[in-house]
C-alpha cells in the first residue's frame, strides 16, 4: 500500500476517532489522546509508548504560563482589587459607551500584544472586561467573542508575534519590519470589532451598576489596585529592553513574583491557609486548559509520527498559488486548530518559500499568514483560546452560537489577511 | 479508602507504570555514551569547559579532540551537533576522528557541540532517539537529539529572545539554539556560554579555519549549500566548484542583518575563516509522511517526491535515489576536504597536509567500513562522548 | 548573574513539582468535572509534570 493510501486511511480513522469520543465522551481532552493512541494503532506503529509520554511534555511551558497567570489574576480577585478596579472603570468612564468600549479593547489588546500569547490577555484581564461588558449590555455570547476576538489581535498584534517569529526562525529571515504591517490590521480590524460588538447594546444604568457591585474592600488604595500591573509590565519590559542586565525570568515566574506581591498587599493580610484555598480552586479552574495542552502535544506528536501531519502539509503546499490563496483560510485555521503553534512552521515556512520562489516579498506574506494562523484558535480539536474565552467568561450556551457570535468580525480578519496575501505589493511599503 | 478512591488510584498506577516505561527510555538517551576509536594522530582531549570554567560539572560542557602533528600548519576546527537532530553533522566528526591522518598542522574536532542538545529528543515530532550505523563488526549507535539545548539545563524561556550584542529579536526557543547564540556570553545563559566558550577556543587557539557541519531540509533555499562569512567568501566560492567532480555543491554569503549564526558572528568576533556546510537531509522536512529511522538512513519519502516533482525544493530529491545517511555524511566530508585543498591554495605558507574519507570513499564502502571496533582497539583510543 | 540563572531554574523545577502535587491532589479530590473520564484526564495529565519534576525530561 501507498504511503499517501495508508496515510489517508490513518487520518480518516482518526477523524472518525474524535468526532465519535468527543460524542460520547464528552471531554475534548480525552478525545484528543484516543484519537492520538487510534491513530498510531491504524498507522501500524503499535502502542508507541516513548513517543505519546513525549507528546504530554509538548506544551508544559504554555501549560505552566497559564496556571501562574491564573493564580495571579485569582489572588488579585481575591483581596477584592478586581472588584475595586472595575468600579473604578465604571465611576470614571462608563458614561460614554464608546469611550469605555475602546478602553476595554486596549486593555485586552496590550499583554498578548508584548507576550506573544493571547491567552495571557484573557487570563490577565479577560475576567475584568466581561464583567464590564455585562453592564454594559452585552448578550454572554458576544462577551465570550468580544474577549476571544480582542485576544486573537492581542496575539497577532506587534511587538510579538509567535508565528511571524517562528515562520522567520524557520525561514532563516530576521524579525524585522513586522511592526507596522501588523500593526495597521489589527487595529483596523480591533475598531471594526468595537464597533461592531457595542451596536445596539443597551448599558444598564451607571448608579444601578455601582449598587450591584460590591462595596470596595477596605484599604484598598489605587496603589495597591495598580502595583501588580505595574510589577508586570516592569518585567515584562525589563525581559525586552534590558535583557543582557537580567537573568531570564520566562513568563510563568513573573506571573508567580506578581501573586506573591498581591498576597504582600492584602489590606487583610489573609493567612497562608486562605492562599492555598485559592490556589486550589484556581488549579481546577485551569485544569480543562492544561490537559488540552498536554493532550494537544500527544496529538500533535502522533500526526507527525504516522505522516498525517506530512499529508496535509504536502497537500496544501504542493497546491498552485491561486488554489493557496483559496484554501488558505481553511488549512492555516485547521492546521492551528490541531497543530497550535506547530502550524506556523509546517504550513507557514513551506509558503513562504514558494511565494519567495515567485519574487513575492515575504514580510508581507509572514504577516498575511501571522493574522490567518490565529483564525485557527476556535477551530476544534484544540480551540484553546476560543475555550479559554468561553470559561473565562462564563458562557454556558452552545459552540455554534459562540461561533456565530464571532463570525463577522473573524471574517473580517480573515479578508484582510487574505488581502495581504493575494496583493502583497500594496502592502510592501508597511514593512519598511 | 472507598471504591472511587481505589478506582483512581488503579488509573494512577496504570499512568505511571506508562511513564516509568517512557521514562526508562529518556534515562537511556540523555546517559547512553557514543564510543569512537580516535586515529593514530590524535593527541590530546580536553574539555570546552578549559576555556569558560563555568561550564565545568554543565551539561553544557563537551569534549575538544586534538590532533596535533607537532609541525607547523594550519589550524582547523571541524564540529558537529550544533544541532544534534541532524545527525550527519556529528557522525562525519566521528568519521574523520577514526580516519585523520596528519602530516603537519593541527586539526581540532568536536563531535558534539551542544552536549546538552544530544542527550533529549525533540518534542511533539515524534522522532527516533537513536540511529544505528551498520558495520562489518556489528552496529554502532548514536544519538539523535534535539535541534535546541534541553530545557532541563536551559529553563525557562524568556517570551522573546534578545540577540547579544545585536539586540535583535528572534523567537524564544532560539535562546537555546546553539547556532543563534553566537558571539555568546561568559555570563549568559547555559548556551550562550556554551557559543561564549567556542568563540575563546578559536580565539585562542588561533584556529583559522572553521567548518561547522548541519543538515537541512530540502525545503529550504540554504540546502547542499556552504555559508561562509563575507572574509570567507572567496574560499568557499572556489570550494564549491571543486565539489562538482563529486557532488553538486553552492557557496552564498552570510547575511548581514541575520544575527547569532556562526558564519556571521564568528567571523565577526575573530580572526578564523568560518563556513557553515548544509546537506540535504529528507527526515526534517515538514511534509514528510511516516517519521522513522528508516527514513533517517535512507531518505526515501512519496510526500517529499510530490514536493520535488513540483518544483519546491532547492535541491535534486529521487525517491529511487535518495539522500542516504552515507551520501550526507560522504558529503559533509567532501565540503570540508574542499575547504582545506582551497586554504592550502590561498595560503601556502599555513597549508596543511591530511586525509580523511571524502564522499567517494564513503559511498563506495559504506560508512560502517571507517567505523572501527572499539573491543580491538587499544583501550587508551578508546573515548565515550 | 550565572548562580541567579540557576536559582531561577531551580524554581522552575520546584513550580512544576508544586503544580504536580496539586493535579494529584485534584485527581482524588476536588468539586468539578467528578466523572470517570476526567479521573483518567487528571492521571495522565499529571506525568509531564511528575517527569519535568524529576528531572527526566
Amino acid at each position: 500500500m501507498s504511503m499517501t493510501l495508508q496515510t489517508t486511511y490513518t487520518l480518516a480513522a482518526m477523524v472518525a476517532t474524535f468526532v465519535i469520543s468527543s460524542w460520547k465522551s464528552r471531554s475534548p481532552e480525552i478525545s484528543m489522546v484516543i484519537t492520538a493512541v487510534v491513530g498510531a494503532l491504524v498507522a501500524g506503529f503499535g502502542f508507541p509508548v516513548r513517543l505519546l509520554v513525549e507528546g504530554t511534555l509538548t506544551y508544559i511551558d504554555l501549560a505552566l504560563q497559564f496556571i501562574t497567570a491564573s493564580l495571579f489574576m485569582n489572588f488579585y480577585a481575591e483581596i477584592g482589587a478586581t472588584n475595586a478596579l472595575v468600579r473604578n472603570l465604571v465611576a470614571r468612564f462608563y458614561d460614554n459607551k464608546w469611550l469605555m468600549l475602546f478602553l476595554l479593547a486596549f486593555v485586552m489588546l496590550i499583554p498578548g500584544a508584548i507576550t506573544g500569547a493571547g491567552s495571557v490577555s484573557i487570563l490577565v484581564v479577560g475576567g475584568l472586561v466581561a464583567t464590564v461588558l455585562e453592564f454594559m449590555g452585552f448578550p454572554p455570547a458576544r462577551r465570550a467573542a468580544f474577549v476571544f476576538i480582542m485576544a486573537i489581535l492581542s496575539a497577532a498584534a506587534p511587538p510579538i508575534n509567535l508565528w511571524a517569529m517562528l515562520m522567520a526562525a524557520g525561514a532563516n529571515m530576521p524579525y524585522v519590519g513586522f511592526n507596522t504591517i501588523l500593526l495597521l490590521p489589527v487595529l483596523a480590524v480591533a475598531i471594526f470589532s468595537v464597533f461592531y460588538f457595542g451596536r445596539g447594546t443597551k448599558p444598564k444604568p451607571k448608579a444601578e451598576v455601582l449598587a450591584g457591585l460590591p462595596s470596595a474592600a477596605r484599604g484598598m488604595t489605587w496603589w495597591r489596585l495598580a502595583l501588580p500591573f505595574a510589577l508586570l509590565l516592569l518585567l515584562i519590559l525589563l525581559s525586552q529592553y534590558a535583557a543582557h542586565s537580567i537573568p531570564v525570568i520566562g513568563l510563568p515566574l513573573t506571573f508567580l513574583l506578581c501573586a506573591v506581591l498581591v498576597m504582600l498587599l492584602d489590606p487583610e493580610r489573609r493567612g497562608l491557609k486562605r492562599w492555598y484555598d485559592v490556589t486550589i480552586q484556581t488549579m481546577e479552574s485551569v485544569f480543562p486548559l492544561v490537559a488540552t495542552l498536554v493532550s494537544v502535544g500527544v496529538l500533535v506528536s502522533m500526526m507527525a509520527l504516522t505522516g498525517v501531519r506530512g499529508l496535509i502539509a504536502i497537500n496544501f503546499v504542493t497546491l498552485p498559488i491561486v488554489w493557496i490563496y483559496v484554501t488558505a483560510l481553511l488549512f492555516c485555521p485547521i492546521a492551528q486548530g490541531s497543530l497550535s503553534y506547530g502550524s506556523a512552521a509546517i504550513l507557514g515556512v513551506p509558503i513562504i518559500f514558494r511565494f519567495n520562489s515567485v519574487g513575492i516579498n515575504v514580510t508581507v506574506v509572514t504577516a498575511a499568514l501571522a493574522l490567518m494562523f490565529p483564525l485557527g484558535d476556535c477551530v476544534p480539536p484544540s480551540r484553546i483560546v476560543a475555550r479559554l474565552s468561553i470559561e473565562k467568561v462564563g458562557f454556558k450556551g452552545s459552540y455554534m452560537e459562540f461561533i456565530r457570535a464571532i463570525a463577522v468580525p473573524w471574517c473580517v480578519l480573515a479578508i484582510v489577511a487574505l488581502t495581504m496575501l493575494i496583493f502583497p505589493r500594496v502592502f510592501v511599503p508597511l514593512t519598511m | 479508602m472507598n471504591g472511587s478512591n481505589i478506582r483512581k488510584l488503579i488509573m494512577l498506577l496504570a499512568f505511571l507504570v506508562i511513564a516509568g516505561f517512557a521514562a526508562a527510555e529518556f534515562l537511556d538517551l540523555r546517559h547512553y555514551k557514543e564510543t569512537v576509536v580516535v586515529s593514530e594522530a590524535f593527541t590530546e582531549k580536553r574539555m570546552l569547559s578549559e576555556w569558560l570554567p563555568n561550564l565545568k560539572n554543565t551539561w553544557g560542557d563537551t569534549p575538544v579532540y586534538f590532533y596535533d602533528s607537532g609541525k607547523p600548519g594550519a589550524t582547523v576546527l571541524i564540529y558537529g551537533g550544533a544541532h544534534p537532530y541532524e545527525p550527519a553533522g556529528s557522525l562525519a566528526v566521528y568519521v574523520i576522528m577514526e580516519n585523520l591522518k596528519l602530516n603537519n598542522g593541527r586539526v581540532i574536532l568536536v563531535p558534539r557541540a551542544d552536549m546538552s542538545a544530544s542527550t533529549q529528543g525533540i518534542v511533539g515530532h515524534a522522532y527516533p532517539q537513536y540511529l544505528h550505523i551498520p558495520t562489518s563488526w556489528g552496529q554502532k549507535v548514536y544519538r539523535i537529539g534535539d535541534r535546541e539545548t534541553a530545557p532541563l539545563d536551559q529553563w525557562p524561556d524568556p517570551f522573546t529572545y534578545v540577540h547579544y550584542p545585536s539586540g535583535q529579536n528572534l523567537a524564544y526557543q532560539d535562546l537555546r539554539n546553539f547556532n543563534r547564540t553566537f558571539p555568546g556570553r561568559p555570563n549568559g545563559t547555559l548556551t550562550e556560554r556554551m557559543s561564549y566558550a567556542f568563540m575563546e577556543l578559536i580565539r585562542n587557539e588561533k584556529v583559522d579555519l572553521t567548518i561547522d557541519f548541519h543538515e537541512a531540509s530540502l525545503m529550504y533555499p540554504v540546502v547542499d549549500t556552504y555559508v561562509a562569512h563575507q572574509r570567507a567568501e572567496d574560499l568557499a566560492f572556489m570550494a564549491a566548484m571543486l565539489c562538482q567532480a563529486e557532488m553538486p555543491m553552492r557557496s552564498e554569503v552570510s547575511p548581514k542583518n541575520l544575527r547569532g549564526l556562526t558564519h556571521r558572528e564568528v567571523g565577526d568576533y575573530s580572526e578564523t575563516l568560518c563556513v557553515l556546510v548544509e546537506t540535504a537531509e529528507p527526515f526534517i522536512d515538514r511534509v514528510v509522511g511516516r517519521v522513522t529511522e528508516q527514513l533517517m538512513i535512507d531518505g526515501k519519502d512519496e510526500f517529499l517526491q510530490r514536493a520535488a516533482e513540483k518544483g519546491l525544493l532547492y535541491t535534486d530529491y529521487d525517491i529511487n535515489n535518495a539522500q542516504t545517511i552515507d551520501t550526507r555524511v560522504g558529503r559533509l566530508l567532501t565540503s570540508a576536504i574542499e575547504l582545506i585543498n582551497v586554504f592550502n591554495m590561498m595560503y601556502p605558507d599555513r597549508a596543511i597536509d591530511l586525509w580523511f574519507p571524502r564522499y567517494t570513499d564513503i559511498i563506495t564502502n559504506g560508512m560502517g567500513y571507517y567505523l572501527h571496533n572499539p573491543d580491538e582497539a587499544v583501550p587508551s583510543r578508546v573515548f565515550l562522548n | 548573574m550565572v548562580f541567579l540563572q540557576e536559582v531561577i531554574r531551580h524554581i522552575y523545577f520546584a513550580m512544576t513539582a508544586f503544580f504536580g502535587l496539586l493535579l494529584l491532589r485534584g485527581l482524588f479530590k476536588r468539586d468539578t468535572r467528578k466523572s470517570l473520564i476526567y479521573d483518567i484526564v487528571y492521571a495522565y495529565t499529571i506525568i509531564p509534570f511528575l517527569l519535568r519534576a524529576l528531572h527526566i525530561r
